[in-house]
C-alpha cells in the first residue's frame, strides 16, 4: 500500500463513516448495544470508572464525526509506529 | 461488547489482564518474527477504519444495537497474530482518550475481542474449501462475534459468583441475553465482513494476496482470501 493508496484508502473510509454516522444518528444513538442491554435486564448500573478518559464521541452528528477523526488520526498513527517497531526490530 | 469498569469481579479482570498479556506478548513475538514492511501500512489502515466502524452502531431491533467487531476481517488480511495486535491497539485508544471500555476490563475486552475474535474468524475462514470460502467468511465472522459474547458471559457469570453478586450478572440472564443479542448482531458483522472483502477484492486484489503472519511455516495457499472466489 503506497501512500497515494493509503491517502485514497483514508478518504473513503471517512466518507463512509460521515455517511454511516447520519444512519447512527437516525436509527441507533439512543439505544444501547448488546452488553449494555444485557446489564439493563439484569438490572446493573454502570459504576464509576477507574480512569477518566479526557473525550467522548459526542452526542451531536459533529462532535460525533470531529471525534472519529481524531480516533482515525490516533489510532492510524499508533498502529503503524507499532508496526514500525515491530518491523525494525526484526530485521 | 466494552465491559466497563467496576462491572466485573477484580479476580476475573486480573486474571483477564494476566492471560492478555501472555498472549499478547506471544502475538508480538510472532509478529516480530514474520512482519513485512507492506503489511504495516495495512495494519494501520485497518486498525483506523476499524476504529470509526465500530462508532457506528446498527440497530438490530427491540432498542438494541450492535456494532462492528471487525476481528474476523483483521485477521482474515493479516493473520490472526497481527489481528489481534490491531484489535489491541484499538481498544487501548477507544479506553485512554474515549472512555469506551474500562481500563480495568481491558485484559478482558482484549480476550473477547481481540484474541476469541481473531483466532475463531482466522481458522473458521481457513476451514471452508475455496468455492465456499464467501460463506466461510460470514461464518468466521459470525462465529467470531458469538464466542466472544459467549465468553464475556461467562466472565459476568464467574465475576457473579465469585462476588457474591457484588460484581457481574448471574448466569440464567447474562448467557442467555448475551448470546441471543450477539447472536442477531453476528449476522451484521458477518455481512459487513463478507461485504468489505468483496470490495477489496475489487479495488485491490493484492492486499488480499498478502501473507499471513502465522506462527507456523507459510503455507501454500497462504495469502488467499477467497473474497473473490
Amino acid at each position: 500500500m503506497h501512500s497515494r493508496q493509503m491517502l485514497k484508502a483514508a478518504a473513503v473510509v471517512l466518507v463512509a463513516f460521515a455517511v454511516g454516522l447520519v444512519f447512527y444518528f437516525s436509527f441507533s444513538a439512543a439505544f444501547g448495544d448488546g452488553l449494555e442491554k444485557t446489564m439493563e435486564n439484569a438490572g446493573v448500573e454502570e459504576r464509576e470508572p477507574v480512569y477518566k478518559a479526557p473525550l467522548s464521541y459526542g452526542d451531536s452528528y459533529s462532535m460525533a464525526l470531529v471525534m472519529g477523526i481524531a480516533g482515525f488520526a490516533a489510532v492510524l498513527g499508533c498502529a503503524f509506529l507499532f508496526g514500525k517497531l515491530l518491523a525494525k526490530k526484526s530485521a | 461488547m466494552h465491559i466497563p469498569d467496576g462491572l466485573m469481579d477484580p479476580l476475573v479482570a486480573g486474571a483477564g489482564w494476566i492471560i492478555a498479556l501472555v498472549i499478547l506478548a506471544l502475538a508480538t513475538r510472532v509478529v516480530n518474527r514474520r512482519i513485512e514492511e507492506r503489511h504495516i501500512p495495512l495494519m494501520a489502515m485497518l486498525a483506523a477504519g476499524i476504529f470509526v466502524a465500530q462508532m457506528l452502531n446498527f440497530p438490530i431491533g427491540g432498542g438494541t444495537t450492535g456494532h462492528l467487531v471487525g476481528a474476523a476481517l483483521a485477521a482474515i488480511l493479516l493473520g490472526p497474530y497481527a489481528g489481534a495486535i490491531v484489535i489491541m491497539v484499538i481498544l487501548v485508544i477507544q479506553c485512554l482518550l474515549f472512555g469506551d471500555g474500562g481500563v480495568t476490563a481491558l485484559g478482558l475486552n482484549f480476550l473477547n475481542m481481540g484474541v476469541i475474535g481473531c483466532f475463531t474468524g482466522y481458522y473458521v475462514h481457513r476451514a471452508f474449501p475455496g468455492k465456499y470460502r464467501r460463506a466461510g467468511i460470514f461464518a468466521a465472522a459470525w462465529l467470531a462475534v458469538f464466542l466472544g459474547s459467549l465468553a464475556c458471559a461467562l466472565e459476568l457469570a464467574a465475576s457473579n459468583t465469585l462476588s457474591g453478586g457484588a460484581f457481574g450478572i448471574a448466569a440464567p440472564v447474562a448467557i442467555p441475553s448475551m448470546t441471543i443479542y450477539h447472536a442477531v448482531i453476528g449476522v451484521g458483522e458477518g455481512i459487513v465482513t463478507a461485504g468489505i472483502l468483496a470490495y477489496l477484492a475489487q479495488v485491490s486484489p493484492e492486499m488480499l494476496k498478502m501473507p499471513k503472519i502465522t506462527a507456523g511455516r507459510p503455507s501454500a495457499h497462504e495469502g488467499e482470501v477467497g473474497a473473490d472466489a
